[in-house]
This record gives C-alpha cells, structure tokens and sequence, in this order.
C-alpha cells in the first residue's frame, strides 16, 4: 500500500479533490462521520507518516467545529438534538478533506512535486508555487519539533509538565519559528538563484514521471566501501 | 579566469572585514585561501564567486572583480552562476527539503538538460564520491559532512569552470576527505580553476597548487603550495596552527569517579539493512577526561549523543548519569547533566539575546533574570570566551566563529558534568585551539568531563585523554590514544594516523 506514496502528485490531487467532493455531497452525518472515518482508516492502512499527530489534530478540529456549529444553532433557537446531527456532519466534511489533503501533503516531497510539475511542462512559477505549498508544512513541522528537542537539549522541561505549561512553551517556539522560517526561506531563494532556476526556461527532471514518481534513483552498487 | 583588484569589503563598522586584496586566479591554476577563523575568508569568497554584490548587500564595497574579463555586476546571473559553482561554508545556507539526488540535480533539471543526460551525470557524482548509501534520503537529515558532499557534487553537477568552495573539509571524515581531494583532481578536465579556503592547508594538499594567506585583512602575495607549506612562521603569522607542525605534549590524565554510564544501547533507528545503527554500545566517561569519539561519516556519532539525551529512542540499554539511573529521565532532565555543543550552534539556539542564550542554558527555563549571582557568571562566561561585547546582539547574527565560542559558553556555564562537543571548528586556529583549550581547563579541573568528536585526529592527538573508535554499530576501540592509532580498528578506518607523516606537498 506504501506504492500509493509514489503516486504522481497531480494524481494525489485529483483522489484528494474527489474526496472532498464526496464527502461535501454526501447527504447528513449517517453518511458523512462512516466517510470520515473511512479516510482516516484509509491513512492508517497505507502507511501514512505521521499519523498519530494528525489523529490528535483531527480531535481537537471535531471538537472546535462541533462546539462552534452548536453555539451558533443554540443562538439561532435550534434545540440540541436537530443541532447534533448537522454539527457532526459539518466536521465530518472537514476530516474527510483535511484526510486527503494530509495524504498529498505527507507523502510528497517537495522533490516530487517538482518532478511531476516539470514533467507536465508547467511553467516554472507554478512548478515553485506547487512544491513549496505542499512542502512548506512539512518543513515548518520538522523545524518546530527541531526547536522543541534544542529546547530539551539544553535541559528545559517541556514534557513532564503540566498541559498549560505545556502549551505556553509552544507558543514560546513562535518567535525562533520565524527565524527559522525567514532563514528557510532565504535558503531557498539562495539556492534557486545559484542553481539556474529561471522563470523564463521550462525545468526538466531526472525521474521516470508517468502514473507514479519515480521515488529514487536506481543503484545497482558493486563498490561500495562502506 | 578571475581577477579581483583593489578589493574593500565592509559591514558598516569601523573596520573592513577584507582591505585592498588584489589576486587573480588563472585557467588550470588550484589556488586555496587560508585564514584564521573570522579572518574574512568568507566574505571574500562571496565577492569572488559574485555573491556579493549580485545576491548578497553589502554596505561597503569598491574594487573589481572580473571573470574572464567581464565585471561580475554585469554578468547575467545565470550566465555567471553557469560558470561559477559555489559551496558555502553553512551548507544549509544552500540546501532545503529535497532528496539526495534531487538536490543533486536540481542545478541541471533548473537549466532544462535532457533527463538521460542527468541520470548520466547523477551516475558519476554519486559513484565518484560514494554517495550511494545516502541515495534516497532527505539531505536535511543527513549529517554535516554527508551534507557537505551533496552540495559539492551539486556544485560539480553542471560542470563549472570556476569552482569556489568556502572551507570544503568541514565535518568531512579524512576517507571522504580523500575522496573528495580525488574528485577535484579527476574534475580538472573540465573545472578550469578551483578557489577554494580552508583553515586547515593540509586538508587539501594534493588538489591546490597555490596558496594565499589572508591575515589582518590583507592578503598576502602567492606562495607556491610546495614552498609555503614546511614553513612554520607564515601560518603562526596569520593565526593558524603550522600544518608541518609537531606532536605537542600529552597531559596526563587524571580520571576520578564516573560521570556517565552506558551499558547495552540498543538504537531503534536502524539503517537500511534492518540493523540497529547503534549495537550493544558500551562505554564509561570520569571526571577529569577529555573522551574522542572517531568514525565514519555516518557511523552514528550524531545518533550516539541523541540517544545518551533522551532525543532518540533506545531499544534497549541503560544509562547512568552521575551516579544515578537516568533510564526514565526526561531529555531535559538528562540534559541538565550533559551540556551539548554542536557543530552548529543554530541548531540549538532559541534566544534573542547572546546573554540570554547563556542565562538560559544556568537556569534551563528562562533567558532573563534578576538573580544578580546567575546574571554575573552569564556576564563571567561571555568575558572568558571574548564575547562580552556582544552580550546584546542576536545570536543568529553572530559569526560562525562567535557561534562555536557562545557554545563554549553555554556549556561551561550549565555546570553540567559531562560536555558533548562535536566537531569544535574553531580549533583549527591559533586563537581558536586557545579559547578550547580554556573550555577544556575549565571543565577538566573542576571535576568534569568532555566527550569530543571530531575527525580532526590532530586536534584528537593534541587534546583528548581517552580513544573511542565508532565503527559497524558499536564501540570497536576504546583505550589510551597512542594505543588507539597502532590498533587494527584504527587500521581498518584506512585513515593516516596524525603526526605521523610529515605533510609536505604532493599528492596524499
């Protein structure tokens, strides 16, 4: 099932878009909460990096928008038992599509984004804007946990304590994030102008780019020393 | 090929960081630019290669810097960055979140050439400087050196014919070293000229073939490598550590109770093969040693001092932190007993202020303080390793220099009884090898101890007390340091034992 990983981007795109149709049609949450778990079982089978976080995050989201959704019908004199069901299918649409799109943005690096972008000829703008909207996330998150362990490395508690504490020193993360994210940034320009990228030239790419990307480049090694 | 005349760089302080350097580099020639640690080689570099003024403002610039005859600042910048290929000495400066081989071939897939012709040249780099085992891996994940090795094969992917290379060794093992030494002589044919600086001259000696030492901001004429390179008062005369020079004399060690215990560690990060990177590990560091940990690039150093912090998870083992069982122990908590210093700092800093960072690793919560005792030995730390002037900067403006002396810093003033130091860079100069061997005295006589790792074996020879060889997942090595260099581990490395050729010119 890992294979899915490998599927060209675009084609993630597309299963993902789908998704998110189906599960904004779907008519009321006897459909709806079964489909949203279904995609989470579906990221769970093929191996999708990361899940346990997303899982949490999904929680919290069902939790905001189940809450938020039943406020606003309370106000609007709507009794809890006919506010229930439209709230759970309100977040079960949500968890259905941020499900899908976790999956493209999980398993495409922004290596094959590129590949696939420049194999479909795209222009370079949009090569770029592509991978780096679909990599950035996953960059800042590496960065984040990055801080969290420099944090812990130079011996500041910030697991054996309580939730709120817990919380605060996360936020407190926001400013060397930024940096971070300035200096990520910077590399990247820096990068791309010493590397030739050029908006006017179409890029071309050293994978095999058709229905799947491919993931590696083969290596058949009779020396290796190592 | 290059000309550089009358050269004045500034950052808008009182004095330039580069005055009146003048020097060319011609077709064929291999020229290497020594200095000191913050002497300017950098700034420089950036100027030679047209990063400045092209990508990078500079307040202060006059002088001309012209390739093959053409000012630099009129060079489109593709044409100039088609001819001149570049590795900065922070290679992160350059690399983001792509694979081995798509950073690799990125220069080429950006420059539109056919797919057959750049899997053909991913072929060569890959085989050229043994870059396999990395071959799908995330280059952000990768150590400093291997890191290091992505960026010059991408440096070398579209065939430059200038190749400027900021302190290419750095964190590089002395095999990848030579590999690297073979790739740029093999690259000759189609690199038309290398500069290139280091702090250490040996380190390349059988790829250059001119040397010019940069001292006090001027740049000294050109000395054939052959000529320059057994002397001993040009070096010290521009700070940096003789490479002719001899084996200095052993401390003798002193070893007292132990401070840290590892029985039995088990990794469960295994490499591609299934086996734990980590097997069986098994070690003891007392106070008042300085431990080396050697190994391969990738051996797994950097794995090792994660695991004794708690930042990767252990399959099995036991460890022991001043006397007490720290098996349960948060990162945090464990970190308090060892302080960490890494290769880069950055890494590891969080702070705003360079006396915060300091604050910060005495209380492990805050970077400010009221405690008039814990603000004086932050202000003591920073005096003691020349930083007091810049107590209020940004850690994150500070040099690469500045940076390894404000981790000197932090980890002296944790207090913590063991310091993992990784890869001191600054050591490799006279002043540098000064403020370390001030670290080194600090923690060894107030009952401490260090874990150094390094592939300087020099640095290894001059300053440690104890030998550890990491090799195929476990300690392989672990006794007195001469024992170290005459034992089949050491042999097996394939690694020429320090001091004990003389480093004349010619090829290694």
């Amino acid at each position: 099932m890992s294979q899915m990983h490998d599927l060209n981007f675009f084609v993630k795109l597309a299963l993902a878009f789908a998704v998110m149709a189906v599960a904004w049609l779907v008519p009321g949450w006897r459909f709806g909460v079964p489909f949203a778990v279904l995609c989470v079982l579906v990221l769970w089978a093929i191996g999708v990096p990361g899940l346990r976080g997303y899982v949490k995050g999904a929680l919290l989201l069902t939790a905001m928008v189940m809450a938020s959704w039943l406020v606003n019908l309370f106000f609007q004199g709507v009794g809890i038992g006919d506010a229930l069901p439209v709230a759970a299918a309100m977040a079960a649409r949500l968890i259905a599509t941020t499900a899908a799109f976790y999956f493209v943005m999980e398993t495409s690096s922004p290596g094959s984004i590129l590949a696939a972008a420049s194999a479909a000829r795209l222009p370079p703008i949009a090569t770029l804007v592509l991978s780096l909207t679909f990599g950035i996330i996953p960059m800042l998150r590496d960065d984040f946990e990055r801080i969290a362990d420099a944090q812990r490395a130079r011996g500041m508690e910030v697991d054996d304590v309580a939730l709120p504490t817990k919380l605060r020193f996360a936020l407190a993360r926001g400013v060397p994030l930024l940096v971070q994210a300035i200096r990520m940034a910077h590399a990247i320009s820096f990068s791309l102008a010493i590397y030739g990228f050029d908006l006017k030239r179409n890029r071309t790419t050293w994978r095999n780019v058709g229905l799947m990307v491919e993931p590696r480049f083969p290596w058949k090694d009779t020396n290796d020393e190592t | 090929m290059l000309n550089i005349a009358n050269l004045n760089l500034g950052f808008g302080g009182p004095a330039q960081v580069v005055a009146e350097a003048t020097c060319s580099v011609a077709d064929g020639q291999r020229l290497l630019i020594c200095g000191a640690a913050g002497s300017g080689k950098t700034t420089f570099l950036n100027a030679a290669a047209g990063l400045i003024p092209r990508l990078l403002a500079i307040p202060y610039f006059s002088g001309d810097v012209t390739l093959r005859g053409r000012p630099v600042s009129t060079i489109a910048k593709d044409e100039l960055f088609s001819t001149v290929g570049f590795v900065s000495q922070n290679v992160e400066d350059q690399l983001w979140d792509l694979s081995v081989e798509d950073a690799i071939a990125f220069p080429m897939e950006n420059r539109g050439i056919d797919k057959e012709k750049i899997r053909a040249r991913l072929e060569e780099l890959i085989d050229g400087l043994r870059l396999a085992p990395l071959l799908g891996r995330r280059v952000l994940t990768l150590s400093g050196g291997e890191r290091r090795m992505v960026a010059i094969a991408a440096a070398l992917a579209s065939n430059p014919a200038l190749l400027v290379l900021d302190e290419p060794t750095t964190g590089l093992d002395p095999q990848a070293r030579e590999r690297l030494s073979r790739t740029l002589r093999e690259a000759a044919a189609s690199v038309s000229a290398l500069l290139v600086s280091e702090q250490d001259p040996a380190s390349l000696r059988s790829v250059v073939d001119t040397i010019v030492l940069l001292k006090e901001r001027r740049l000294s004429a050109p000395y054939r490598r052959d000529d320059i390179l057994p002397l001993e008062r040009p070096w010290l005369e521009a700070g940096i550590l003789p490479p002719n020079r001899t084996r200095s004399q052993r401390k003798p060690a002193n070893p007292g109770a132990v401070l840290l215990e590892i029985s039995g560690l088990t990794t469960r990060l295994a490499r591609s093969d299934g086996k734990p990177v980590l097997r069986d590990v098994g070690f003891q560091i007392r106070a008042g040693e300085a431990v080396a940990l050697i190994g391969r690039n990738g051996a797994g150093k950097t794995t090792l001092f994660k695991s004794i912090l708690g930042l990767a998870r252990i399959a099995s083992g036991s460890i022991l932190l001043d006397g007490a069982d720290a098996d349960g122990w948060t990162a945090a908590r464990r970190a308090r007993k060892v302080a960490y210093v890494p290769q880069n700092m950055r890494h590891i800093l969080f702070n705003m202020t360079v006396i915060g960072e300091v604050v910060f690793s005495i209380t492990a919560s805050t970077a400010t303080t009221a405690d008039k005792a814990v603000a004086d030995r932050a202000a003591a730390m920073l005096a003691r390793y020349g930083l007091s002037g810049l107590a209020q900067a940004n850690p994150f403006a500070l040099s690469a220099r500045q940076l390894a002396l404000l981790g000197l810093a932090c980890a002296d003033a944790a207090g913590a009884p063991v310091a993992i130091v990784d890869e001191p860079l600054l050591a490799r100069d006279v002043e540098g090898r000064r403020m370390l061997d001030i670290f080194l005295s600090s923690m060894l006589d107030s009952g401490r101890a260090v874990m150094l790792i390094s592939h300087d074996l020099e640095l290894v020879d001059d300053v440690a007390t104890r030998l550890m060889i990491l090799d195929d997942g476990g300690i392989a090595f672990d006794g007195a340091v001469m024992d170290g260099w005459k034992s089949p581990t050491f042999a097996a490395l394939g690694w020429a034992e320090p001091y004990a050729t003389p480093k004349l010119g010619g090829v290694a």
